[in-house]
């Protein structure tokens, strides 16, 4: 039996056919297509910088092996449908939620996670739901306030589309 | 990482005689977030997986039987069981559990078999389920078996599990239907001296039967600092026929103490664990009694 598999994905929406080897980690996997938004800091699946969309659910990449991707739905921090920011990564550079960035693209992703189940969370639900991510310049004050913030417009862009 | 061969088999049964259908024995991968630690810190080097994540898909059902007991299939991720609504209502010390167990990116991908073949004493649902009572099936190519959780672990991260069986599901009887009578109620105590979802410096899982003031039954067990999870004999038997009060409490407390050894380590001493399990033995009851 070999080590190595052919596995098919699509990723951001494209359809992606590569070879990798059993060993290797789904972010290494993206990282060979020329992505660099997930990258690796901790290793260990606690900092959330790997984090990746599988079939809509967030995961570590760094801990996820790559043939556990086959035929799945991959999405990354790259997927931008429309071409333009959207309410979390606007709040995020608006409120200055980041010092040096490197957290920033698993932070977006595992926030727009939270919203999506929890529309307006509490600070509370904020810090517990994003204790999987480190952010070592500390910028955590200010991604709080960024999460509330988005939270804000995605409940007006709602109301909006409502009355429209 | 180093390559391996990785079988996917399609049927749980298959994926047991896999196990050992190489030279040496297989280990099994699910979600694979603990055994990729291992492997990315190279103490564990595997020529041969074998793949669960292909298997039946019942074996990743979560469900309650109409006499009250929870059935958890063994590739249940800790996500479905921390929003299983039969688990909440039959359980909540599990749903409790879940919500400073790792991060939720962690919960999505591992799973509740993984959880408990792994053998790792720091985990936190091995003295949950073993506080519950709780017993798992599993199948091997001969057939399967039933042994109660708190008989599956036989030393630091060794089982009782063979080379070629698997963990299928996971039952926890019924505690509501025992409540009309007094009742069992149960409670998790993580202590940890870092962030809330860190590793615990000691596991602490509690639970008691009572009858009006009286307390007929109670199971105690620590973790994280003792190679198993460890059933607390001796702190048993200071409830059992006891009225709750503060004497039993710190009777209880003491006997904790004084019937474990707790390995010191880098979360703390074992005279400072000592002293966590003495006072949160004490603090968990007390939960239970509100």
């Amino acid at each position: 039996m070999s080590t190595n598999r052919t596995i098919t994905f699509t990723l951001n929406d494209a359809p992606v056919a590569t070879t990798v080897g059993t060993h290797q980690t789904l972010l290494e996997a993206l990282q060979a297509q020329g992505l660099t938004g997930a990258r690796e800091s901790c290793a260990q699946g606690l900092c959330g910088c790997c984090t990746v969309l599988v079939n809509g659910t967030a995961v570590s990449g760094c801990l996820y092996l790559a043939v556990f991707a086959d035929k799945a739905d991959i999405k990354t921090i790259e997927y931008s449908p429309e071409g333009q920011l959207d309410a979390v990564q606007q709040a995020f550079i608006e409120c200055g939620a980041f010092q040096c960035g490197y957290c920033t693209p698993g932070f977006v992703l595992m926030t727009r996670q939270l919203l999506d189940g929890n529309a307006h969370p509490s600070d509370d639900e904020i810090k517990h739901y994003l204790s999987g991510n480190l952010c070592r310049c500390a910028a955590y004050p200010e991604i709080i306030k960024a999460v509330k913030l988005a939270a804000a417009r995605r409940e007006s862009s709602r109301q909006s589309m409502d009355k429209g | 990482m180093t390559p391996f061969e990785l079988a996917e088999p399609r049927s749980l049964r298959e994926a047991a005689s896999l196990l050992v259908a190489g030279g040496e024995p297989a280990r099994a991968i699910a979600g694979g977030t603990a055994l990729m630690l291992m492997m990315k810190a190279g103490v564990f080097q595997p020529k041969r997986l074998v793949s669960l994540r292909g298997v039946e898909a019942r074996y990743s059902e979560i469900s309650a039987t109409p006499d009250g007991s929870l059935h958890i299939g063994a590739l249940a991720t800790l996500t479905a069981l921390a929003h299983a609504e039969a688990v909440k209502k039959a359980a909540p010390v599990i749903t409790q559990t879940l919500k400073t167990l790792s991060n939720v990116r962690v919960r999505n991908v591992a799973t509740v078999g993984g959880a408990l073949a792994h053998g790792d004493p720091h985990m936190d649902l091995p003295p949950v389920l073993t506080a519950l009572d709780a017993r798992v099936n599993t199948v091997s190519p001969g057939g399967g078996r039933t042994l109660a959780v708190g008989e599956l672990y036989t030393g630091y991260y060794e089982t009782a599990l063979a080379d070629d069986e698997l963990i299928a599901e996971v039952i926890v009887p019924p505690l509501a239907s025992a409540a009309a009578q007094g009742g069992w109620r149960a409670v998790y105590k993580k202590i940890t001296t870092r962030a809330a979802d860190d590793w615990p410096t000691l596991g602490i899982a509690v639970a008691l039967c009572r009858e009006a003031n009286q307390v007929k039954d109670a199971r105690l067990v620590v973790s994280a600092a003792t190679n198993t999870p460890v059933r607390l004999l001796a702190a048993e038997n200071t409830l059992r026929g006891a009225v709750l009060d503060a004497a039993t409490l710190a009777r209880c407390g003491d006997a904790a103490m004084a019937e474990v050894e707790l390995a010191g380590d880098a979360h703390g001493s074992s005279a400072y664990k000592r002293e966590l399990l003495r006072v949160h033995v004490q603090r968990a009851l007390r939960e239970i009694m509100v």
